[in-house]
């Protein structure tokens, strides 16, 4: 019998968990990801270890992302995306390659394209040695930079084309894995970010984090002293009709803020929040421990004011005197939120299964949250709803463990 | 003296049980016997209590679903791939993975069965936290369970209604609680506001909205009428008769607040089940927190022990809903499928004892963190459940066992190697680095031309915990200036203690190089993670440019 083959949809940490769980039962899986880089949003996090590990899981993204590049039952489709998809006996899936990529292959990672282009962007820089190639093409800046990307490769590993090239693959079933869009705080405008230098997002502190090792203040490249951090920034928050707690950001700033405290003890760290989710099992144990090297204020800024050397004044209310007093920080960082995968909509019509009232794919059994009106197929990570990424990766195993029953392959 | 450093084990054919016993009855366990069983394994299932004994509002299960989950125990019962020994108790564990011999006490009998691995699938057990509050159970102060019950009698709801009551709930004081806790207790909420007349009021700490729909179902409750008094410290809560009295400072209108509710119902911890002390004994798994089986750390994640075979899942390891457990079940049937297979396992051994130098002291029964060591009249490593991480090797007084692809010989050879490569006028650094962290940080340094010394070399180990004292001295009598010892960070080591047994091997060649006289800066123990390049470079570049100042 022909082995089964699976397509799944996006490489982040829940489809590549998804398809080293099939790999690893025989099948062959198909993991098509629409970026040149496997990881998703979760191979950029940094550790946020103290003295001790605080679970935040980023080194399991890293280790999952060899094993999936290592395993040969695996196809990596990077640069990759879905065109149709057509259900008959399985599902005949017509794929779009970018119109330039670099050939995994042919690539030796010298990184002369990075080094040339660099000012133009158009050639980025992955996280993970494992990532084959190193380096991958920002589509959209291909346009305008054809002509350079044509000759920059010493290996002729570019690969450049007047359109985008198609490819077919059947799957036997499939698995959608397409994960989140981080909350653009720029919604929230009041709180000036992308205005104010030093009013960023996690996001952005964890690539600055990676670039210097300290919390640098993107004005001046000076490590922050007196930090904030915003909870809730994009969720929670029923103006922008954003209904759900990102279940993340809560863990994110408490590892981080006492990650950093532990490399800083002179840092002055306050998180603004309305309510403190938990982090892990040993949350209790951990919180205290937070309380005690973090100022938490219950409170949610409205406003960030610019200040002079560009810090950021924000108003808080000081309960011994009753009144709101303003206070200044020289790095405020934004807790933003997990929202529905902007492609989400245009998926599920394609494969006729339902989002829910949010924008998340929906389960359609309130016992299997990996379940879709499809037997054939299954959702994996936050495609479904916020999760972190151990909460991901749990996620994709039971989408894998769905698949297995689905298609009938025991042990 | 061998000839040849390489240790060689040959390919061993092993058979493994395809019985799988599974300890647990409620809707966990009754799940996972359904699940193995689909996969084709028999399943032995040890309900421990009665079979589905459980509240379902407690596991967060939709009333639409409950007839559904009822019919599993009747799937079990009728199904002929499952055993069940009903009331009855692990007494005892031996043998090894893929090869345990359980024996189980009931009130007549002592049975023994063989299995290939074991899943342990316990419940939760609910405890109720009035006496935090200083509350005596009442007629009018409940527990969330007793007001479920409640709520799911007609009549008392009738009542409830009629009498418009206002109830109080109390929540996130008495402990932190988690969103599962929090569910029940806006069920609850969005039930008394939706009876006429009634209203509810919930004094709450933080309110644990991190699962799906909480938001929405907190906001729904809001707009229905539902009050909340957000709180860093309980309220002052008397009851006088049948009078009721909730007193508290707002902190925002900075007055105090008395209100009269007619019932208060007190909030309740979901606590581990008690069996899971003796069971982790018995099965010699590590426990974490609170009671929980499985330690914190990422490695185990979702439901791997520490011990090869041995699977923890739903709420034996941690808080619950019944959707998340099964989510636990689905991914234990995948390890399960990969662990036992067919049956059968073709496998090298990745340690190896000396049968001659073995005085059988048990050193490296004691220190094995995964359980995979037994003895007859000399150890014994299992092939299936040892993991290769060298901790007994290290260990070992009589230095009997020998780590394939890191035994001492070849180790001896790298460590020459690595401090005879020709590096003029740079200090010589040797790092010696867990190959699940810091050589893989290190490795990400140089790909991506991170600037490392020039006379640094990167020696792998399985683990920390392989690094010998004889490694590190070795190495700075080779002529190493420098030694560092780059383990994974406390909590995140795969054998759970080799960063441990390698900082204390630090401290004794710290202690031996005071002896000798030796400064004991040229010797450095780190902590690191896998992503973690730029922090490694950082850790080699300080050693070199202190050992450089020194020289000068």
């Amino acid at each position: 019998m022909e082995p089964k083959n699976v397509m799944i949809i996006g490489g982040g940490i829940a489809g590549m968990a998804a398809a080293w769980e099939l790999a690893e039962a025989g099948l062959h899986v198909d993991l098509v990801e629409k970026s040149g880089f496997l990881g998703g949003h979760a191979i950029g996090y940094t550790c946020k270890a103290t003295s001790e590990c605080l679970q935040c899981g980023a080194c399991s993204v890293e280790k999952m992302l060899k094993d999936v590049v290592g395993n040969d039952k695996i196809n990596v489709r990077l640069s990759t995306e879905i065109e149709t998809i057509e259900k008959n006996n399985g599902y005949s899936v017509k794929l779009k390659k970018s119109a330039a990529f670099i050939d995994g292959k042919k690539c030796t990672n010298c990184g002369i394209c990075y080094d040339k282009l660099k000012e133009n962007e158009i050639i980025m820089q992955g996280y993970s040695k494992n990532n084959v190639p190193l380096y991958a093409i920002n589509p959209e800046k291909i346009d305008e930079n054809k002509i350079a990307l044509k000759e920059v490769c010493p290996e002729g590993a570019i690969f450049v084309s007047d359109k985008a090239s198609h490819e077919d693959l059947t799957a036997d079933a499939i698995v959608v894995a397409t994960g989140f869009d981080p909350f653009n705080p720029e919604r929230k405008a009041t709180y000036g970010y992308a205005k104010f230098p030093n009013v960023i997002s996690g996001l952005d502190l964890e690539r600055i984090k990676r670039q210097n090792g300290f919390p640098a203040r993107p004005s001046d490249g000076k490590a922050a002293q007196k930090i904030a951090f915003i909870q809730c920034v994009g969720s929670r928050d029923e103006n922008l009709g954003n209904l759900w707690c990102s279940q993340v950001c809560c863990p994110y700033a408490l590892r981080t803020a006492e990650s950093l405290k532990y490399k800083n003890p002179d840092l002055d760290i306050t998180i603004f929040y309305m309510d403190i989710q938990n982090t892990g099992k040993s949350f209790p144990a951990f919180y205290e421990s937070c309380k005690n090297d973090i100022r938490f204020i219950r409170n949610i800024p409205v406003d960030i004011f610019p200040a002079e050397n560009d810090n950021l004044n924000m108003r808080l209310f000081d309960e011994a005197q009753g009144i709101s007093v303003m206070e200044p920080f020289d790095l405020v960082i934004l807790s933003t939120g997990i929202m529905p995968n902007s492609g989400n909509e245009k998926l599920s019509a394609q494969m006729g299964i339902a989002l829910d009232e949010d924008g998340f794919f929906k389960n359609s059994d309130e016992l299997n949250k990996t379940s879709t009106s499809n037997d054939a197929i299954f959702i994996a990570g936050t495609a479904q709803g916020p999760k972190t990424i151990a909460a991901s990766m749990a996620h994709a195993g039971q989408a894998a463990s769905g698949v297995l029953n689905y298609l009938g392959v025991n042990k | 003296m061998k000839t040849n450093t390489q240790l060689q084990t040959d390919m061993e054919k092993i058979d493994l049980s395809t019985d799988i016993v599974v300890i647990g009855g409620g809707y966990t366990g009754l799940k996972a016997a359904a699940r193995i069983s689909e996969s084709g394994y028999h399943v032995i299932l040890v309900p421990q209590k009665n079979i589905g004994d459980f509240n379902f509002s407690v596991l967060d299960v939709p009333s639409t679903e409950i007839d559904r989950i009822k019919a599993l125990e009747k799937d079990v019962a009728n199904n002929s791939n499952v055993e069940i020994l009903p009331a009855s108790t692990l007494t005892e564990a031996t043998g090894l993975p893929g090869d345990f011999t359980l024996k189980f006490a009931s009130a007549d009998a002592v049975i023994e069965k063989k299995a290939g691995a074991i899943v342990v699938a316990t419940d939760i057990a609910v405890n109720p936290l009035n006496h935090i509050y200083g509350l005596n159970p009442a007629a009018n102060v409940i527990s969330l369970s007793e007001f479920e019950n409640l709520l799911a009698s007609e009549d008392a709801k009738k009542a409830i209604q009629t009498g418009e009551k206002t109830v109080a709930f109390l929540v996130g004081f008495a402990h932190e609680g988690s969103p599962l806790l929090m569910k029940r207790i806006l069920n609850s909420v969005s039930e008394v506001v939706g009876l006429d007349g009634c209203s509810a009021y919930v004094y709450v700490n933080n309110i644990k909205v991190a699962d799906d729909g909480l938001e929405r179902l907190y906001k729904q409750c809001r707009d229905n009428g539902a009050i909340y008094f957000k709180l860093e410290t309980a309220p002052t809560v008397t009851q006088e008769n049948d009078s009721l009295t909730v007193r508290f400072h707002d902190p925002v209108i900075r007055k105090d607040i008395e209100l009269n509710p007619d019932i208060i119902v007190y909030e309740e911890s979901m606590i581990a089940d008690e069996a899971n002390l003796s069971l982790a004994e018995i099965l010699r798994i590590d426990q974490g927190p609170m009671g929980f089986l499985q330690k914190e750390n990422v490695h185990r994640l979702p439901v791997n022990s520490n011990r090869e075979g041995i699977f923890v899942v739903g709420s034996s390891r941690e808080v619950q809903s019944l959707s998340k457990s099964w989510s636990d079940v689905d991914n234990m049937v995948l390890r399960v499928k990969q662990f036992i297979g067919d049956g059968t396992k073709s496998i090298s051994a990745k340690a190896v004892v000396d049968r001659e130098k073995c005085v059988t002291c048990l050193t490296c029964y004691r220190c094995c963190p995964h359980g995979a060591i037994s003895w007859d009249d000399k150890a014994i490593i299992s092939p299936i459940a040892c993991q290769g991480c060298g901790i007994c090797a290290s260990e070992c007084p009589m230095d009997a066992i020998q780590i394939v692809d890191f035994t001492d010989d070849e180790m001896a050879e790298r460590i020459k190697a690595a401090t005879s490569v020709a590096a003029a006028n740079t200090p010589k650094i040797v790092a010696f680095c867990c190959q699940n962290s810091a050589y893989e940080a290190g490795m990400t340094a140089k790909t991506f031309n991170y600037p490392l010394p020039a006379g640094l070399e990167l020696i792998k180990v399985p683990c920390a915990g392989k690094i010998d004292i004889h490694h590190i001295l070795n190495a700075l009598v080779e002529g190493a200036d420098g030694v560092l010892v780059l383990a994974c960070h406390h909590g995140n080591c795969k054998s759970e203690s080799g960063n441990t047994y390698a900082k204390w091997r630090i401290n004794d060649a710290y202690r031996k190089l005071e002896e000798i006289g030796i400064e004991k800066d040229c010797l450095e123990f780190q902590t690191l993670a896998s992503n973690m390049a730029s922090d490694f470079a950082r850790i080699v570049i300080d050693m070199e440019k202190r050992i450089s100042q020194k020289k000068e």
